[in-house]
């Protein structure tokens, strides 16, 4: 079996050439938690519907857990918690599920196994014989990560899942998210909230403006900017201009003689020549600390490189 | 395919449209039932002596009171199929509703046809105990002044034709609800029926007056929706047949004066068929 449950090749869904997304190619590997990160109407939805059949492509082609996006195969062991969750409110929660429990094939006695241990997982415990008409949104959304857990997929494709939590509702997902990788699964969390995903995501990609920037292991990705942190003793504040792989300075705080200097490298393992060269002119360095980028930071680097490209081509 | 036929009963059965449907269709049977009661104690004591003119007058009565109920019964039965089943698709896109059963191992033919079988199944019950309804009624309420003389065959074959009406009508409500909106696909079956209802009096019109363009606008309605000649033939089977011209079943406006020919049914049923058989393949093609 192959290690990537999602395989696409320049998939497409456009509306009349324009939106949704565009020539995604990306593999999402078993047992992950795939970030995929864009801005609003990037385009995040539009693939993962793709992807699960309920829009059709117009362009390129697509595997999930093996077999070809569309086919019945590719969804049977598929969990779905869509952005826009709306579930029949004239049935309780426990009806939903059964009724899910039935599509799935799970007999009834599994299916009462299981739907009592997805309503604990989920926290709806109390509240499952209710009907949804009276669930609030948060509730609803539980609902609908119940059901996403159901027929204990391999694959999870969560779309926005915690958008209608409280913050203990949102670290419950994140803890939940973890768990299931644990548990060997994959998961596909679409969002835009990068704070979020950052603890949670091992790969990630970036869309925007329907096209794939980038896709990779998410702590691969944080490096696109070598940066340090440098504590040193520096009167003057013109050190860097003759090193010719130091980007960009940016003084963070002076105290008692005392700076602290965010300095960007042009690439990886430049920090050794960095501190030669600081010696080497009389600097007393007291600290270097390497700095990870965040989420965000990683984000707003491609996104604002893609743009950068997209201005130049278009002039 | 089951669940989805079993997620389509508990649906119907939630919506409120079908509970007031039924409560109207008991105070429908109800107001039958004395309007019969009253008219079988009139015509018996107006009429008097069971002389031939007597027996003919009470004859067209008991038929066309009957006709009439089971008219107005298809209406009801007609108005609650295209009212539950055309949103039946439409707004489970509109809402989103549709996206979690889709995404689960199943075809779009699947889903359709459990849909289909749902509502379908769960009309015809609704009409068998509309139409048993108004015979019992005309039979015990009416007894022996208007209960109109009828076999068991004749009832079964009425019944056959009366039941196809919603089952048509959920197919081609099926069509719309994959093609358009459930506001737009509601106006359009209701106008269609509205054509194929007027169309088929303005043919018993021309039948009764022999006038040949109005039988062919008729025609023409019944090819547009074919809906209305199901009800001349359940009135037909049920009240004799056609060519006897001492038989009700052509007489007055409920009765079928130009009756459906063998070759309309099998259009009606092709109709229905094709109309299924489009509404999957929409349904296959479309993004949700």
């Amino acid at each position: 079996m192959s290690d990537n449950v999602i395989e696409t090749m320049c998939l497409s869904k456009q509306y009349d050439g324009k939106g949704g997304c565009k020539q995604i190619t990306l593999q999402v590997p078993r047992g992950s938690v795939f970030g995929f990160l864009g801005q609003n109407g990037a385009g995040k939805s539009t693939f993962v519907r793709t992807m699960l059949g309920l829009l059709h492509p117009t362009e390129g082609s697509a595997t999930m857990l093996g077999h070809p996006i569309g086919s019945v195969e590719s969804r049977r062991k598929v969990g779905y918690l869509p952005e826009l969750f709306r579930y029949p409110d004239w049935l309780t929660g426990r009806q939903l599920l059964k009724h899910h429990g039935e599509i799935c094939g799970l007999s009834k006695r599994e299916r009462d196994r299981v739907i009592g241990e997805v309503v604990e997982i989920v926290g709806l415990g109390g509240r499952v014989d209710e009907r949804i008409r009276g669930y609030s949104k948060g509730m609803q959304q539980r609902i609908g990560l119940a059901c996403a857990l159901l027929s204990d997929p391999e694959l999870i494709f969560l779309d926005e899942p915690t958008s209608a939590l409280d913050p203990i509702g949102r670290k419950e997902v994140r803890e939940l998210i973890a768990r299931l990788r644990d548990q060997g699964k994959t998961v596909f969390l679409n969002s835009h909230l990068l704070s979020e995903m950052e603890s949670v995501c091992d790969y990630v990609g970036i869309i925007h403006r329907s096209e794939l920037v980038t896709s990779g292991e998410w702590r691969k990705l944080s490096t696109v900017k070598p940066q340090v942190e440098i504590t040193m003793e520096q009167t003057s504040t013109d050190w860097h201009v003759h090193l010719p792989f130091v980007k960009d300075t940016r003084l963070l705080k002076e105290w008692d003689g005392q700076s602290i200097w965010l300095v960007t490298l042009d690439q990886e393992g430049r920090v050794p020549a960095l501190l030669h060269e600081l010696m080497a002119g009389g600097a007393a360095v007291h600290e270097v600390i390497r700095k990870q980028q965040s989420l965000e930071e990683v984000f707003l680097y491609w996104v604002q490189q893609k743009e950068r490209e997209t201005h130049v081509a278009n002039h | 395919m089951w669940p989805i036929i079993k997620i389509t009963y508990r649906e119907m059965i939630s919506k409120r449209i079908f509970t007031i449907t039924v409560l109207m269709s008991l105070a429908f049977l109800l107001l039958f039932g004395v309007a019969t009661w009253f008219a079988a104690r009139e015509v018996s004591d107006k009429l008097g002596a069971a002389s031939a003119d007597v027996m003919m007058m009470k004859g067209f009565f008991s038929t066309q009171l009957l006709g009439m109920g089971l008219y107005f019964g298809s209406i009801i039965t007609a108005l609650l199929a295209i009212l539950s089943s055309v949103g039946s698709i439409a707004s489970e896109i509109e809402s989103h509703q549709i996206d979690t059963w889709l995404a689960r191992a199943m075809t779009r033919r699947q889903y359709m046809l459990g849909k289909f079988l749902g509502l379908a199944s769960m009309l015809i019950l609704y009409a068998v105990l509309l139409y048993l309804g108004l015979i019992a009624i005309n039979q015990w309420v009416g007894g022996g002044e208007m209960a109109v003389r009828i076999s068991a065959s004749q009832v079964m074959a009425g019944l056959g034709y009366f039941i196809l009406l919603p089952v048509i009508l959920v197919c081609v409500s099926l069509l719309m609800s994959s093609m358009t909106t459930t506001v737009t696909g509601g106006i359009v079956l209701i106008i269609l029926y509205g054509i194929s209802f007027i169309g088929g009096f303005v043919e018993q019109l021309g039948s009764l007056i022999n006038q040949e363009s109005l039988i062919q606008i008729g025609i023409v309605s019944s090819l547009i929706f074919p809906t209305d000649s199901l009800f001349r033939l359940s009135t037909l089977s049920l009240f004799e047949a056609v060519d006897n011209p001492l038989s009700f079943a052509s007489q007055g406006i409920f009765g079928t004066a130009s009756a459906p020919s063998p070759a309309m049914l099998a259009y009606t049923l092709l109709y229905g068929v094709v109309a299924l058989f489009f509404a999957i393949r929409i349904f296959q093609k479309r993004d949700v």
